[in-house]
C-alpha cells in the first residue's frame, strides 16, 4: 500500500535541514544466473564473452577518468588482468567443455586461487578481479549492476543502505537519503553528514516509499513526510550565542591536507582527531621518513589555530595498509588493529612519532598524539612512553574499549589527556557491529548505557587529573555536544562541516545549564526518550 | 634472439603493477618476449597473470629474452624492463 500524503515515517536524522524532493527507490540488484552450460554454439559464446570484457573495460576506464591520476593506475593494472590473454585462454577452454560464456569466465577467474595462494599482495586484486568476473556476468545476462542515479532534478534517494562504492556515485540531483538499515555511524550517514546532505537512516518504513513521490526529509524531526513541504520542517533549536566563546573548546576532525585547509576556514580551536592511516593506505610501500615527515609538515602547517591532536596508525584486516602484513581475520574489530599492530610492527609505529616530530618542529606547531584501540593501563603506558621518547608531545589515548574506561584511574600521573571514539565505543560496548547494517537502533549516540558510560569517564579522567575529549561522530551533534560538556568533557571534537553549529550550541549555553541538560539526558531510560527530553531541556532554555 | 638478465628490485616481487606495465610495453613494441626465473623455462611475456605466477620474488634474477637482431632496441627494452622491476 502507499503511504497516503501526511504520513510520517520515523527514523534517525542526519544533518541540521530539511530539504523536499522526488523519490527515487534504488532496486535490489537482481541476483546473477548461476553457472550452466551453452546450447552448443561455443563460437558464440566465445563472442558474447570478448563482447562482455570489453564493456567492463569499457566502465573501467570510466572509473579511471572520474578517480583522477592518483588512482588511475589501479584501473589499469585492473584492466590489464581483466584483458588478460591467459585468462581468456583458459576461459576458452571451459567454453569449449560446454559451459556458457559467464559461467566460465568465473571458473576461470577462480582458478586463480589455486595458482596464487597465499600471495597476500595479490589476494586483493583477486577479490577486485572476481567482481569484474561479477559485472561481466551481469552484462551477459542484461542486469545493471550501477545505481543508476539521474544527474538533474532534485531527488531523495531510498535504499536498504549504501556502501562506499554506493556513495561515491551520488550526483549532485542527490538532495536527500533515506536508508531503511544502517545506523548513525553507517557509512551513508558519516558520508552524508560531511557533503551535508539531509538523510534518514534506520528508517525501517521507508520500503513503502515508491518512485515519484515527494517527500520532505526532516532529519531534525527524525522523520520523513510523505507529500510533506518546507513549512513542516521540524526546526532546529535556533542556539542564541551568549558569549563569544563556547564553554569548552570545539575542534575539527580531519585526515587529509584538503581537509585540513577546509578545518582553517572554520571556527574549530584546533585539530581534535587527526586520522593518519589516509597517508598510508594508499602507498604500495612504506613511505621514507622524509615523505612522511613533509606531508605531516603540510597538513600540520594548514590546520586551525590551537592544537592538533594526531592519532596513530588505526588500521586493522578490514582496512589493511597495503605495505604492512596484517594476515585475515574472521572478526577484524575485535583483531590484530589500532595500537595492538605494535606487536609485529612496533617500528612502523616508532618511524610514524619520529616522523611526525621533524614536522612539530619544522612547524613550531602544538602537537598531541594519541593511539587507538588501547584496552589496558599497561598498554597506555607503554605508548606514552614510546611517544614521549620520540618527541615533545601532550600523550593520550582513546577511549574505545569499556577496559579502559574502566581502568583510568590508573593512569593518574601517566596521560595528559584521552579522548573518546564514541563510534567503537558503541560498538563495543554494546557488542553491536557497526557493519552490519540490522543493528543502527543499537549505535544510536543517545542510548542510555553509552551515556552513562560517558559520564563515567568524564569523571574518572577529571579525578585523575587528565583532559578529557569526544571525538566520535555524536560530537558532531550540537545538542549531543551540550550533553557531553555537561558530562564533564573538557572539549569535543566534530566533522568540519558541524564545527559551526556545535560552536553556536556550546555558546549558547552556560556550564551549569549543559550540568542540567546531562541529568535529563542520565535520567532517561530510552534513546527516544532521552534524545526527546533533552531537546525539550534545550528548548525551554532558548 | 637476445637475452639479457635483471633483478627484481620492487620489495613486493614481481605482482601485479610491474607485470602490467610489462606486459603493456612488450604489446606496444610488436616484439616476441620470453621471460623466467633463471634456471628455470621461460614464458611469453604477453600475460601480466602468467607473469605473477612465476611468483618472482625480490632480489631474484630474471631472464629475458627478445626476437630481435637489433642490439639497441632490446637494449632500450631490457633497460625499461629493469627499470618497472625497481618498484
Amino acid at each position: 500500500m502507499t503511504p497516503a500524503s501526511g504520513t510520517i515515517l520515523t527514523g534517525l536524522g542526519v544533518g541540521l535541514n530539511a530539504v523536499r524532493g522526488e523519490v527515487f527507490r534504488v532496486k535490489p540488484q537482481a541476483t546473477l544466473p548461476g553457472p550452466a552450460k551453452h546450447a552448443g554454439d561455443a563460437a558464440g559464446e566465445k563472442e558474447t564473452l570478448r563482447g562482455a570484457i570489453h564493456h567492463v573495460a569499457g566502465y573501467l576506464d570510466e572509473l579511471s577518468v572520474k578517480a583522477g591520476e592518483t588512482s588511475a593506475e589501479i584501473f589499469e593494472a585492473l584492466k590489464m588482468l581483466l584483458e588478460d590473454e591467459d585468462l581468456f585462454e583458459t576461459a576458452i577452454a571451459e567454453i569449449e567443455s560446454g559451459w556458457n560464456a559467464a559461467t566460465a569466465f568465473y571458473v576461470a577467474v577462480d582458478s586463480l586461487d589455486a595458482i596464487f595462494a597465499g600471495d597476500a599482495a595479490f589476494e586483493e586484486r583477486l577479490v577486485d578481479l572476481k567482481d569484474l568476473a561479477r559485472r561481466v556476468a551481469a552484462h551477459i545476462s542484461g542486469i545493471h549492476m550501477g545505481l543508476d542515479l539521474p544527474t538533474t532534478g532534485s531527488y531523495v534517494i531510498v535504499g536498504d543502505d549504501f556502501s562506499p562504492a554506493d556513495t561515491a556515485q551520488f550526483t549532485d540531483a542527490v538532495v536527500g537519503v533515506v536508508t531503511i538499515k544502517g545506523g548513525p555511524t553507517s557509512h551513508t550517514a558519516i558520508i552524508c553528514r560531511s557533503k551535508s546532505i539531509p538523510a534518514l537512516v534506520s528508517c525501517a518504513q521507508a520500503v513503502e516509499l515508491v518512485d515519484g513521490m515527494q517527500v520532505l526529509v526532516d532529519p531534525v524531526g527524525d522523520r520523513v513526510v510523505v507529500g510533506g513541504n518546507a513549512s513542516m520542517a521540524t526546526k532546529a533549536i535556533s542556539f542564541l550565542a551568549k558569549s563569544l566563546d563556547p564553554i569548552i573548546p570545539v575542534r575539527a576532525n580531519i585526515g587529509s591536507l584538503e581537509d585540513s585547509i577546509q578545518a582553517a576556514t572554520t571556527a574549530a580551536n584546533g585539530v581534535g582527531l587527526f586520522r593518519t592511516e589516509l597517508l598510508y593506505l594508499s602507498e604500495t610501500t612504506m613511505p621514507s621518513a622524509t615523505k612522511q615527515a613533509k606531508s605531516y609538515a603540510e597538513i600540520l602547517s594548514a590546520a586551525p589555530e590551537g592544537p592538533i591532536v594526531v592519532r596513530t596508525i588505526d588500521a586493522g584486516s578490514d582496512k589493511p595498509v597495503p605495505f604492512l602484513d596484517m594476515p585475515h581475520e574472521e572478526n577484524p574489530a575485535l583483531g590484530i588493529r589500532g595500537f595492538r599492530l605494535i606487536q609485529d610492527h612496533r617500528q612502523f609505529l616508532i618511524d610514524q612519532l619520529e616522523s611526525l616530530e621533524v614536522a612539530r618542529k619544522e612547524t613550531g606547531r602544538e602537537v598531541w598524539v594519541m593511539a587507538p584501540m588501547i584496552a589496558t593501563a599497561s598498554e597506555a603506558i607503554e605508548f606514552a612512553e614510546l611517544a614521549r621518547g620520540s618527541g615533545d608531545y601532550k600523550v593520550g589515548i582513546m577511549v574505545e574499549t569499556p577496559a579502559i574506561a574502566m581502568a583510568l584511574a590508573d593512569l593518574a600521573g601517566k596521560l595528559d589527556f584521552i579522548s573518546v571514539g564514541t563510534n567503537d565505543l558503541s560498538q563495543y560496548l554494546f557488542a553491536a557491529d557497526r557493519m552490519n547494517a540490522g543493528l543502527g537502533a543499537l549505535l544510536n549516540p543517545w542510548q542510555p548505557a553509552l551515556v552513562r558510560m560517558l559520564q563515567v569517564i568524564a569523571s574518572e579522567s577529571e579525578k585523575a587529573g587528565i583532559s578529557s575529549g569526544v571525538c566520535g561522530e555524536s560530537a558532531s551533534d550540537p545538542a549531543f555536544a551540550v550533553v557531553l560538556a555537561g558530562l564533564g568533557f573538557n572539549s569535543v571534537s566534530a566533522s568540519r562541516s558541524q564545527v559551526g553549529a556545535v560552536r553556536s550550541a556550546l555558546s549558547a549555553v552556560t556550564l551549569e545549564q549543559a550540568q542540567e541538560v546531562a541529568k535529563v539526558a542520565l535520567a532517561a531510560t530510552t534513546a527516544d526518550q532521552c534524545k526527546s527530553a533533552v531537546l525539550d531541556a534545550l528548548a525551554k532554555l532558548a | 634472439m637476445i637475452t639479457t638478465t635483471v633483478t627484481i628490485e620492487d620489495p613486493i616481487g614481481l605482482h601485479a603493477r610491474p607485470a602490467g606495465q610489462i606486459v603493456k610495453l612488450v604489446k606496444e613494441s610488436g616484439l616476441t618476449v620470453r621471460m623466467g626465473k633463471a634456471g628455470e623455462d621461460l614464458v611469453l611475456a604477453n600475460s601480466p597473470l602468467r607473469m605473477m605466477a612465476l611468483k618472482a620474488k625480490t632480489g631474484e634474477q630474471m631472464v629475458v629474452e627478445v626476437e630481435t637482431d637489433d642490439q639497441a632496441v632490446a637494449d632500450a627494452l631490457f633497460a625499461q624492463i629493469q627499470d618497472f622491476l625497481k618498484g
